[in-house]
C-alpha cells in the first residue's frame, strides 16, 4: 500500500514510518502540518492516510480539518486518524459522511504492530477501524435510536465489534461463535435496521452508521 | 366594570403606599418638630432650655437614620423590585488569642462579650455609610415624604370639610376628596428614584468594597492553584513517573534475560508495553481535568458539545456556531458545564439536560437546566460556593434555581469584552 504519515512531532513520524516499511507497506509521503497534509493528500491520493488531531501552525484541529476537507473533495479517500484522545465528537463528523473508509484510535494502537496494520488494511479497503474507547462511551450514552432497541444481545454484541471494525471472522473469534453465526446474526440485524444494501463493506459502514447514532446523507 | 374595580385598587393601593412612605420619611422631621414643641414649652426664652430638645433631636436623628434607610430599601424593593444595596460594613470576625483575650479587629477584650459588642459600636459609628444615610434623611422628607403626604393629608381635610354644615367648607372637602383619590396612585412613586439616586454606596465605599473583594479573590485563586499544582505533582509522582521506572526495570531485566531465558523476556516486555498504555490512560486523564484537549483544539463550543456526549445523560446543547473567548473564562465556563452536568447526573438523577451558551451584550450567559429532581443549593464550601468563586474571579455569577422537584436551573454569566 502507498501511505501517508502526518504527524508533527520528529519521533513519533519517524517511528510510524520505520514500523509501517517493517511491515511491507511503503510511506511514499511525510508531512508535518496541516496545510502540509492536506496538499500531500490531494498530490498522492494514498492508499491509506495516517493523520495526527493537533499539529502545527495553530496547534489545533488541523490534521482533523485536513483530513476532513481532502475527504470532501475525494469521497472515500481512506484516512486514519490517530490522536492522543479520542471524542466522540470528531468520531461523528469523521463518519457524517458515510462513505467508510475510516478509522479513529489511539496513539497507543501503535503498541500491536499487527492490529495496526490490520487497521490500516481495514481502513484501505473501506471499512472503519475505531476505538474501543469510543465505542464503549457511546455504550453508556447513547439513546436507543431508530431500530436498535429491536436487536438481541447477541446481534448487539456483534453491532459492537462490527463497529470497531472487526471482519466477520475476527468478530466469531472474539465472541467464540463459527463465522457463518456471525454471518447470520449480521444479516438479521441488517434486516432489523432496514439496512438493504448489496455491497457488505457498505451495510456494515451504514449499520454502524445507524449504531453511532448518525445518520448517513 | 373591570377596568372601575382595577382603578378603585389602583387607588387603595397607592394611598395606602403613600401614607407609608410619607410615615417612613417623615419620622425624623417629626422627631425635630417635637423637639421645637418641647422646647417651646419649656420656655422659649431662656437658652437653657433649649439643650434637652437639642439633644433629643441629635441623637434621634443619629439612632433612626439607618433604620429609616432600611425600611426605605425593603419598600422600594417589595414595590419595584429595585434592589438599592446598602453597602453597609460587616463586622470581622473575634478570634481569641493565645493570651487569652479577644481580638476583634480594634482592640483586645477580656471576654468574647466585651470585644463583640465593642466591635458592634465601632463598625456602626465609623461606618462611612453613616454620611450617606444622614444626608438622606434630610433630603428625602422634601422629595419624597411631602408628596407622598399629599393624599393622606387631602382625606384628612375633606373628613373635616366635609363634616362642616357650610357650603363652601363642603364644597372644598370634595374638592380635597378628588385631590386625594387623583393622586393616590402617583404621590408614592418618587421614592423609587430618590432612593436610587440617593442611597447607592458612594464611589469611595463601591471602591472600598471593590478593593476588599478583590483581595479576597486573590487569596482564594492563589490558595486554588497551589492546591491544585500539589494535587497534578502528586497525581504525576505516583502515577506515570512510577510507571515510568517500572517499565524501565522491565525494559532492562528483559535485556539482561534475553539470551538465558527468552521466554521470560518476552513475557516482561508485554507487561512493559500494559505499562505504558496504563500511563498513557493516566496521563490523558490527568491532561483532561487540567486542559482539555478539545478546548484547545476547538473552543468552547465544540467542547461543550463533545462534554455532552461524553456525560452519561442526554444533553442538548444550543449554541452559536463560533465563540471565541478568552483561554481563562473558557476553562472556568467549561469546568463550570461539566460540573453542573456531573450533579445532573449524580444527585438530581436527571436522564435530559440542556445546555445553551449565549452571548449577551457583553456578557457570555451559559444555562444548565436538567429535569432531576432538583434541592440544589450553594453551600458554603459545596461545589456550587465553589464554582461561584471560579467564576467571581472573572466577575462572573452563578444562579441556582433548585426547588425540591426539580427541575433546576443554573445561569453562569461571565463579563467578556472579546464578545
Amino acid at each position: 500500500m502507498r501511505i501517508l504519515v502526518a504527524e508533527d512531532l520528529y519521533l513519533l513520524r519517524d517511528g510510524m514510518v520505520r514500523l509501517i516499511e517493517a511491515c511491507g507497506h511503503q510511506v511514499v509521503a511525510t508531512a508535518s502540518t496541516g496545510p502540509e497534509t492536506l496538499d500531500a493528500l490531494r498530490a498522492w491520493r494514498p492508499d491509506v492516510s495516517v493523520i495526527d488531531v493537533r499539529m502545527p501552525p495553530n496547534q489545533s484541529d488541523e490534521g482533523l480539518r485536513a483530513a476532513l476537507e481532502a475527504r470532501r473533495e475525494m469521497p472515500g479517500l481512506p484516512i486514519l486518524i490517530l490522536s492522543q484522545h479520542v471524542e466522540q465528537l470528531y468520531a461523528r463528523e469523521l463518519l457524517a459522511d458515510g462513505s467508510g473508509g475510516v478509522g479513529y484510535l489511539l496513539k497507543e494502537s501503535v503498541f500491536d504492530a499487527d492490529q495496526f496494520v490490520d487497521a490500516l488494511e481495514r481502513v484501505a479497503a473501506g471499512g472503519t477501524a475505531m476505538d474501543p474507547a469510543v465505542i464503549a462511551k457511546l455504550l453508556s450514552t447513547g439513546s436507543p435510536s431508530r431500530g436498535l432497541d429491536r436487536l438481541t444481545e447477541r446481534e448487539y454484541s456483534v453491532l459492537e465489534l462490527m463497529a470497531e471494525g472487526l471482519s466477520n471472522q475476527a468478530i466469531g473469534r472474539r465472541l467464540f461463535l463459527s463465522e457463518s453465526a456471525v454471518g447470520k446474526y449480521t444479516t438479521s440485524m441488517f434486516g432489523k435496521l432496514g439496512i438493504t444494501d448489496d455491497e457488505d463493506t457498505n451495510r456494515r459502514v451504514r449499520a454502524v452508521l445507524t449504531y453511532l447514532n448518525t445518520a448517513p446523507h | 366594570m373591570k377596568r372601575l374595580g382595577a382603578w378603585a385598587a389602583r387607588v387603595g393601593v397607592g394611598f395606602w403606599r403613600a401614607c407609608a412612605v410619607a410615615a417612613v420619611c417623615l419620622v425624623v422631621p417629626a422627631v425635630w418638630t417635637g423637639a421645637v414643641a418641647l422646647g417651646i414649652w419649656s420656655g422659649a426664652g431662656n437658652p437653657w432650655s433649649w439643650l434637652a430638645p437639642l439633644l433629643l433631636a441629635v441623637v434621634g436623628t443619629l439612632a433612626l437614620s439607618r433604620p429609616v434607610c432600611q425600611a426605605v430599601r425593603s419598600l422600594v424593593a417589595r414595590w419595584t423590585g429595585t434592589v438599592v444595596t446598602a453597602g453597609y460594613r460587616q463586622a470581622g470576625p473575634v478570634t481569641r488569642m493565645s493570651t487569652g483575650y479577644w481580638w476583634n479587629g480594634f482592640s483586645y477584650e477580656r471576654t468574647r462579650r466585651d470585644a463583640l459588642m465593642d466591635q458592634r459600636w465601632r463598625v456602626r459609628w465609623r461606618d462611612p455609610a453613616n454620611g450617606r444615610d444622614l444626608r438622606f434623611t434630610a433630603i428625602a422628607p422634601f422629595t419624597a415624604g411631602l408628596p407622598a403626604a399629599v393624599p393622606p393629608a387631602a382625606l384628612a381635610a375633606a373628613v373635616l370639610g366635609l363634616a362642616r354644615p357650610e357650603a363652601a367648607a363642603r364644597v372644598g372637602g370634595v374638592l380635597a376628596l378628588l385631590v386625594a383619590i387623583g393622586s393616590a396612585p402617583f404621590a408614592w412613586r418618587l421614592l423609587d428614584p430618590v432612593a436610587v439616586r440617593f442611597l447607592r454606596p458612594s464611589a469611595a465605599m463601591e471602591l472600598a468594597d471593590r478593593v476588599k473583594e478583590l483581595a479576597a479573590q486573590r487569596a482564594d485563586v492563589t490558595v486554588t492553584q497551589a492546591a491544585e499544582i500539589r494535587r497534578i505533582e502528586r497525581d504525576l509522582h505516583d502515577g506515570a513517573q512510577a510507571r515510568l521506572v517500572a517499565l524501565g526495570l522491565s525494559l532492562a531485566t528483559a535485556q539482561k534475560l534475553m539470551d538465558t531465558d527468552p521466554d521470560r523476556a518476552r513475557a516482561l516486555m508485554r507487561e512493559a508495553q500494559a505499562g505504558a498504555t496504563a500511563s498513557l490512560a493516566e496521563l490523558r486523564e490527568l491532561v483532561r481535568g487540567i486542559a482539555p484537549p478539545v478546548l484547545s483544539e476547538r473552543g468552547l463550543v465544540d467542547a461543550v458539545r463533545a462534554l455532552a456526549l461524553d456525560v452519561p445523560l442526554d444533553v442538548a446543547v444550543s449554541a452559536p456556531g463560533a465563540l471565541r473567548l478568552d483561554p481563562p473564562i473558557e476553562s472556568a465556563v467549561y469546568f463550570g458545564v461539566a460540573e453542573l452536568l456531573a450533579n445532573a447526573a449524580k444527585y438530581a438523577g436527571a436522564t435530559k439536560a440542556r445546555v445553551t451558551l449565549a452571548p449577551d451584550g457583553n456578557a457570555l450567559v451559559v444555562t444548565v437546566e436538567d429535569e432531576g429532581r432538583g434541592g440544589a443549593e450553594v453551600r458554603t464550601g459545596g461545589g456550587l460556593d465553589g464554582l461561584r468563586r471560579r467564576l467571581a474571579v472573572f466577575d462572573g455569577t452563578l444562579e441556582v434555581s433548585s426547588p425540591p422537584g426539580g427541575p433546576t436551573e443554573a445561569i453562569m454569566m461571565v463579563p467578556c469584552e472579546s464578545l
